[in-house]
């Protein structure tokens, strides 16, 4: 078990490091946007600099700053001239690989994830998002413990009564809540209950509004990221526990004497949790990834936002980019190693990857 | 059980007889047709009414989405602004009021000059009132930050520019001070702080072109100064100053009046109204902000004054009414200036109906008859000289919209149109293929990659396989939030974008089930044999492994396609996706960068104003996951009878 749990543990790191690394190595051979405003653009190249991801040189050579000041010289991806009167000053970038370690260096070192360059000029990334995750996770979070309850209900009642016509009205409300994109979802709750039926905001609050808008402010995207969960977490719940319920061994717990509640609440719930448990983990993966496109409809400050927002048409903002992604990579797949280590210890018969 | 026994207990043997006696019959024909796989899936696949429903109304989606664009005679092209924003309407429906072509519209500023005494209820400027469903007009106030005399209320703020020490604010009327009256300043200030030595003072002038602070506010509430206490020489005349300076750029001065108050109780009315002075809200959002810098004797700038003055909290009289939009739209409309050359080319059209009659009302104008797509002319304007063009003459007139279009009777959109007067039904159906043929396309790009590596991970196996599945674990482990930033920082928002972020990690499903398959199969006896008579790899792979393995590959692929027309149009929502006016074509079809994500995407800020933007297309895109869904499901159950329930 412990061996399991260790090279689980490794490879989740591999797999993280790489898409980092893949990101970050390609994102770099992208042409970058500095800040627009010139006393930010200067704070950040003297930043990129001390950073060690630029190098700085005056080029004081009247041939070569003609050249330069009459374009006949190219100026090379990235690189910044500033032109100081009789004298250039050069900033190039080096190779994107020492670049990728002196990176990895200054986020081991100094958790230095680099700073915003367009959303929030010279704020360090990590302090931007420092300020949403709030707001994301606790939305994710509320979300998970309303769809649980509700998802699971229904699975069972659906298994219970399976065939009934409950059943069928369930399982066609799985389909149809399955089906329905996230933000499609969202957008026809928030057009009936925000702009209908007036009953709830139209707009995520902001946080310095008090009483009970904050609450209802919560209602509309809850549901619109709980609706798909709600009907995949009902849809495995019933698959599972029919198939349960069909085993040889509730048919032996009846026979013993059981009643028939007693045997599907000791027996039957029990074995059907076993897969279930993994599957809610990982789902709060999907949640995190679902609730990008939520917080843009409803206009939450979340880390989804702020995400789309250095996305913005050629003003893209790397660092918080990077930073924005690595921050879902990295939940994510902890998530995942959850998942692995969770069906280890729940369910003995799993020993993924584990020699006898 | 017992009455079974009882009846069947003695039989006699004469009631037995052979089927068949001493025939072969091993090369008889079945007398009945046999019943193959396909037939028996077919038959598994109608049994259920449900998916079989399911699938005839998908069915009916994708052939509506091949022949509505190609059928209908609505314009889905090109823009026609006048059309934009009709809501719905629906012959017979219409009569019982749902898809009527009638639309709220809300916040419109009232008329103050129209309201009526009996109702309170004022008119909107914007909006003829034929065309207003009066039972449901309402009034309400609503904020507004605009700096005209409807805004009424709140408070004006004063906010410095970035590297400037403070902003200025003055009246623009010269006021009256009176010493004898005792002349008082009175400011009401409604939020201001101290933070970051913000202070506003109070500045009176200008006194030899100088204006002489007379108080200092730094915390809110209604200050009261007197001028003449330190400036016994203030002219009888001038004006308020107000400069309020900070450190922090985020920080404001927020006012709710600037007044002058006079003890005149005993002088006349006229000094009374001279004296004595108040304005706030709308009135005191026509102070001017006033740029200055001070410069001490080396004439360095030791402070600059600049920064923006806006009205907050302001309230105004709004509107929401139901409007019959249609008739509002093809109904009489009036222009200022109609060209006389397009005036010209009317009359020439219709010459027969267009009789020019006195208008006894308007001895300037003239009317037409009905049927003339000219209603009326209120008058000739004057010329306008256009330089290369020379004189332009133009009509003040009253057009009849509809005859002008040449529509023949007002026309029907049935989901409504768009933004620029498109058809919404063709529109969506125009989107639902662009949607359906990048799905089907990207399906099978990704069956292909994924069909390939499953096959050459499970035929293999050993380190290979291992290696491979890592891999693959890899891929499909990197969020998307991680790939569309990477594509979209490379190429830049588009189709190739949306198609390389779909196949990146969308083959892997496929290539875990083919490499299943391949485990199954790779084993069989047929394989063993055709091996042994020297069949190489590629041909064990393709001949012999694969057809066997496809059915089910293909089955549990088909709900791929929904999956993908789920990303294509969240990406494209999103606008990361294909959007307005992009075109490119898929397997010879051009395709107009229209699809069922784009169409929502620009109905997401109309939620309130034109439902019809993002009703429709929601409503057709989620019949289309859901039938889809349920095809897919009903087909892996009629093939895989196996797999049924679990999903």
């Amino acid at each position: 078990m412990t061996r399991y749990i260790i090279i689980r543990t490794i490879w989740i790191f591999i797999i993280i490091s790489i898409i980092l690394t893949l990101n970050f190595t390609l994102l770099k051979l992208a042409p970058e946007y500095p800040p627009t405003e010139k006393n930010d653009r200067t704070i950040y190249y003297a930043r990129q600099v001390s950073d060690g991801y630029m190098t700085e040189r005056v080029e004081k050579n009247p041939l070569i700053y003609n050249a330069m000041f009459n374009n006949e010289l190219v100026r090379p991806r990235n690189a910044e001239w500033v032109d100081e009167d009789d004298q250039y000053r050069v900033f190039e970038p080096i190779s994107v690989a020492r670049q990728y370690f002196t990176w990895v260096e200054n986020i081991v070192t100094d958790w230095n994830w680099g700073y915003s360059t367009r959303v929030q000029a010279n704020v360090p990334v990590f302090d931007v998002l420092k300020s949403r995750m709030g707001v994301t996770l606790r939305l994710n979070l509320i979300a998970l413990f309303f769809y649980i309850p509700i998802g699971f209900a229904l699975g069972i009642l659906a298994a219970l009564k399976k065939n009934s016509v409950t059943d069928n009205v369930i399982s066609l409300g799985v389909m149809i809540f399955i089906s329905i994109p996230s933000f499609v979802m969202m957008t026809l709750l928030l057009m009936l209950f925000g702009y209908t039926l007036d009953w709830l905001p139209t707009q995520f609050p902001s946080a310095d509004l008090t009483g009970s808008i904050q609450f209802t402010g919560l209602i509309l995207p809850v549901l619109g990221l709980s609706f798909g969960s709600i009907a995949g977490l009902t849809r495995l719940t019933r698959a599972e526990l029919t198939e349960v319920l069909t085993s040889e061994f509730l048919l032996l717990a009846r026979t013993k004497g059981l009643t028939r509640t007693q045997s599907v609440i000791r027996h039957a719930m029990r074995n059907s949790m076993v897969p279930l448990v993994p599957s809610v983990i990982g789902s709060f993966v999907s949640l995190l990834s679902g609730s990008v496109i939520i917080e843009l409809i409803y206009g939450i400050p979340g880390t989804g936002r702020v995400y789309i927002r250095a996305m913005t048409r050629n003003s893209y903002d790397y660092n918080l980019i990077l930073g924005t992604t690595a921050f879902y990579t990295i939940i994510g797949l902890f998530a995942v190693l959850l998942v692995d280590l969770s069906y280890g210890i729940v369910d003995p018969r799993i020993r993924m990857g584990a020699r006898k | 059980m017992a009455d079974k026994n009882i009846k069947y207990e003695n039989i006699d043997k004469s009631q037995f007889q052979f089927v068949q006696d001493e025939k072969k019959i091993f090369d008889k024909k079945f007398e009945t047709k046999p019943i193959g796989y396909f037939k028996d899936a077919m038959m598994r696949f109608a049994k259920n009414k449900t998916n079989l429903t399911a699938s005839i109304i998908l069915l009916t989606l994708i052939l509506l989405s091949v022949f509505v664009p190609i059928f209908s005679t609505k314009n889905a092209e090109k823009l026609e602004e006048t059309l934009s924003y009709l809501p719905p309407r629906i012959p017979y429906l219409e009569d019982i009021g749902i898809a009527d072509g009638t639309k709220m519209r809300y916040d419109q500023p009232v008329d103050p000059s129209t309201i009526d005494p009996e109702t309170g209820l004022g008119l909107p400027y914007s909006t003829l009132p034929k065309y207003i469903d009066m039972s449901t007009l309402e009034n309400y106030y609503g904020g507004c930050t605009g700096k005209d005399a409807q805004c009424v209320g709140g408070q004006n703020e004063i906010m410095k520019d970035n590297n400037k020490t403070g902003a200025i604010i003055r009246s623009n009327t010269w006021l009256s001070f009176s010493k004898i009256y005792s002349s008082k300043i009175v400011i009401d200030v409604y939020n201001i702080s101290d933070e970051a030595n913000s202070k506003l003072l109070v500045q009176v002038g200008p006194i030899a072109g100088q204006y002489v602070t007379i108080g200092e506010i730094t915390a809110p509430g209604v200050y009261t100064f007197d001028p003449y206490l330190d400036n016994p020489t203030l002219p009888a005349s001038g004006k308020i100053q107000l400069r309020y300076e900070t450190e922090d750029i985020n920080l404001r001065a927020s006012l709710n009046s600037v007044s002058i108050v006079s003890e005149t109780e005993d002088a006349s009315e006229a000094d009374q109204l001279k004296y004595n002075y108040s304005v706030s809200g709308y009135e005191l959002s026509q102070y001017q902000l006033v740029s200055e810098v001070i410069l001490n004797d080396e004439e360095e700038i030791i402070a600059s004054y600049s920064g923006t003055y806006v009205r907050a909290n302001g309230l105004r009289l709004m509107s929401s009414f139901r409007v019959d939009a249609y008739a509002e739209v093809f109904g009489d409309k009036f222009q200022l200036a109609f060209p006389a050359s397009e005036y010209d080319k009317l009359m020439a059209e219709y010459a027969d109906v267009c009789i020019q009659m006195e208008d006894p009302d308007n001895p300037d104008g003239w009317l037409f008859p009905e049927g003339c797509p000219i209603v009326k002319v209120n008058f000739e304007n004057e010329s306008v000289f256009v330089p290369g063009k020379g004189d332009q003459f133009s009509y003040n007139l009253v057009l009849n919209y509809q005859i002008y279009a040449g529509y023949e009777e007002i026309p029907y959109f049935f989901f409504g149109t768009s933004a620029a007067g498109k058809d919404m039904v063709k529109l969506i159906f125009i989107g639902l293929r662009t949607s359906l043929l990048i799905g089907l396309l990207v399906a099978v790009i990704n069956i292909t990659i994924g069909v390939i590596y499953g096959a050459i991970s499970g035929y293999y196996g050993g380190q290979i396989d291992i290696i491979m599945e890592r891999f693959a674990e890899i891929i499909g482990r990197i969020p998307w939030l991680v790939t569309l930033s990477i594509f979209i920082a490379l190429i830049g928002p588009g189709i190739e974008t949306l198609i390389y972020v779909m196949v990146v990690s969308g083959w892997i499903g496929v290539a875990s089930v083919t490499r299943t398959q391949f485990y199954r199969y790779k084993g069989r006896e047929y394989v063993l044999a055709s091996r042994t008579l020297g069949a190489k790899d590629a041909r064990l792979i393709f001949r012999h492994i694969l057809p066997n393995g496809i059915g089910t590959i293909i089955t549990s692929s088909i709900l791929m396609v929904p999956a993908l027309i789920f990303t294509e149009a969240t990406l494209s929502y999103l606008g990361f996706g294909i959007g307005h006016g992009q075109s490119f074509s898929i397997l010879g079809i051009n395709m107009s960068g229209v699809s069922i994500g784009v169409l929502l995407s620009d109905g997401r800020n109309q939620l309130r104003q034109n439902p019809h933007l993002t009703l429709f297309p929601a409503i057709v895109i989620s019949i289309l996951m859901i039938t889809f869904n349920m095809f897919g499901n009903a087909l892996r159950d009629a093939f895989n009878p196996a797999l049924r329930g679990s999903e």
